[in-house]
């Protein structure tokens, strides 16, 4: 905006505030509502009604290379996701996916949770975060590609075991292709919102509760398992719930990582669409989807912990 | 480190950072690899891949692509999410929770669903949306503007309000009392924020799935496509300037406010 466009909203907005300097703060009270109507709208138009439309349109009867909502109503499509083992597994694989992860990645990012809560210099607490915040902002296909040229059939791992002589060259230890591979993939896209969910409750608890137990005699160790964990215990809920909302919604880690032999629901609904054109089946497998993950979203809300600053 | 930490526990924080981190620090060395393929440890380095990146046409336009829809997001993410953190930082209602947790829903909801869902609308609307720029603008702003809405909210939770109202029982206008008081001490904030904003546009990936076009990708995408048969290392030189911008973006995020703050609020 130039100086001079400034100064004639200046005396614009100075001049409508006179005029209404008498009005009431009701007034100014519902012109606040003007902040939030853009966004508002943008939210309705894209994000309301077109996950609306979904819904509606997977309840329309299967047809192929049709994308509008019809009125036909019908259940069928339900009624072949909850009949079908093929659909039923890949429903039990997301949830059994996402359930692991986010015990494995409660495991691997709780001590660095700690470390970082429990460093008290500022520089060095920061380049920690610095370090989580980079990982975490880093394009998933990026990490990604890292974690295949270590897990690879011929990657970093298989080339130290051949060097090794434990591996026969000609088959190299399966780290990937495979759901093992997905696992791992999911930890490292994971790790970051754990450790950002933990870190903040870690930090809020009282020392003198650590002090009070090392004082009275308990070990590190001890005073860890019976004051600091429990203590943290609404961080471990909620980072966990959080880790499961995400990992169960992630098409690009099973992609990669599982080479589309681990039938995740995200990849079912990218083969419908993609490939089949089944808008109203595949409509109906991200309906499923978007349910399990809004579930554990809904539940991580009610736990009340947002504690990564809003950003997770 | 201080003695509060037990040993067991450093042991295992390293090897966390080490699983997090091993693999970015993998893909600059591929990037910089000697080889004609992908190996690990590379044999020598060297800047051809990079090169490689820097003459290809399919790369280095998915980068400037990714950088140009960034850009565009962050400014409406923006502008709209700063509104409606004000809104939210002043305004005291039922159901002002629910509202926050809306606007804030789209980063912890599948992107594959809400990019199906835009793409079955644009085309199902014909409103010339589907596979075009400005389809895929529409879906980085939903996921961009939480991040927004995230910081400044926590920048205004760190403001003092009753500095407003005195310049308003001073005389000065609501909208020039915002501008002169509220608005500098919020800035950083809001500049924090948009760096966010475009962060997280330039890395998307799920969103884009559906809505992108063949022709022009944004860089997640390209590298993913090219990805999926085999490893390029020009991909990796790729990655090594995402990379870069990333780090680049947090290190200005943290001039511009306490990340301990941001990051660990209460």
């Amino acid at each position: 905006m130039a100086p001079s466009d400034r100064d004639d909203g200046r005396d614009i907005m100075s001049a409508a505030s006179h005029s209404l300097s008498h009005h009431s703060a009701r007034y100014q009270q519902h012109m606040k509502w003007l902040l939030v109507v853009p966004l508002a709208i943008f939210f309705v138009i894209f994000f309301v009604i077109p996950v609306g439309l979904l819904f509606a349109s997977s309840f329309n009867p299967q047809k192929l290379g049709q994308v509008a909502v019809t009125s036909e109503l019908t259940l069928d499509n339900y009624i072949r996701f909850f009949s079908r083992s093929n659909y039923l597994w890949a429903a039990g694989r997301s949830l059994m996916l996402a359930t692991i992860v986010s015990g494995i990645t409660l495991i691997v990012a709780y001590p660095m949770a700690f470390v970082i809560a429990k460093t008290e210099n500022p520089a060095r607490n920061t380049f920690l975060l610095i370090l989580v915040l980079a990982a975490m902002q880093l394009d998933m296909v990026i990490r990604l590609y890292g974690m295949m040229v270590i897990l690879g059939d011929n990657g970093l791992i298989n080339q130290i075991l051949v060097g090794m002589g434990v591996t026969d060259p000609e088959r190299p230890v399966q780290l990937m292709y495979n759901f093992l591979g997905v696992v791992f993939g999911m930890v490292q896209f994971a790790m970051p919102f754990m450790i950002l969910t933990l870190v903040g409750v870690i930090r809020g608890i009282d020392p003198s509760l650590e002090e009070a137990a090392r004082s009275l005699g308990a070990s590190r160790w001890r005073t860890f398992l019976r004051v600091t964990l429990p203590a943290s215990m609404p961080g471990i809920l909620s980072g966990s719930l959080l880790v499961f909302a995400l990992s169960i919604s992630s098409y690009i880690v099973p992609a990669l990582m599982g080479g589309f032999r681990v039938g995740v629901l995200p990849i079912h609904i990218f083969q419908q669409v993609a490939e089949g054109a089944r808008f109203q089946f595949g409509a109906t497998i991200a309906v499923i989807l978007f349910l399990l993950s809004a579930g554990a979203v809904a539940i991580y809300l009610r736990v009340g912990a947002r504690r990564s600053g809003g950003l997770a | 480190m201080g003695p509060k930490i037990p040993l067991i526990m450093m042991i295992l924080a390293i090897l966390g950072f080490t699983y997090m981190l091993l693999p970015i620090v993998v893909v600059v060395l591929a990037g910089l690899t000697a080889g004609e393929f992908l190996t690990f440890p590379p044999e020598g380095l060297s800047l051809r891949w990079v090169a490689a990146f820097l003459q290809s046409e399919k790369y280095l336009s998915a980068f400037f692509f990714s950088f140009k829809l960034a850009l565009m997001t962050m400014i409406v993410s923006t502008i709209l999410g700063t509104a409606v953190a004000l809104f939210l930082s002043r305004t005291r209602f039922v159901g002002r929770a629910a509202m926050r947790a809306f606007f804030l829903s789209p980063v912890v909801l599948p992107g594959v669903v809400v990019g199906f869902a835009l793409f079955a609308f644009y085309i199902s609307t014909g409103i010339g949306l589907s596979r075009t720029i400005w389809g895929l603008w529409i879906g980085h702003i939903l996921y961009s503007t939480p991040y927004v809405i995230g910081t400044v909210g926590a920048a205004l939770a760190a403001y003092d309000v009753s500095l407003e109202e005195a310049a308003r029982s001073l005389g000065s206008s609501p909208i020039r009392a915002f501008r002169k008081v509220t608005l500098p001490n919020i800035s950083q904030g809001i500049q924090a924020g948009s760096i966010f904003a475009f962060i997280v546009s330039f890395g998307q990936f799920e969103v884009s799935l559906f809505l992108s076009a063949p022709n022009s990708e944004p860089l997640p995408i390209a590298m993913y496509n090219s990805l999926r048969y085999q490893f390029d290392p020009s991909a990796a030189a790729a990655g090594i300037f995402a990379i870069t911008l990333v780090i680049a973006s947090v290190l200005l995020t943290n001039r511009l406010v306490n990340i301990r703050q941001l990051l660990e609020r209460q």
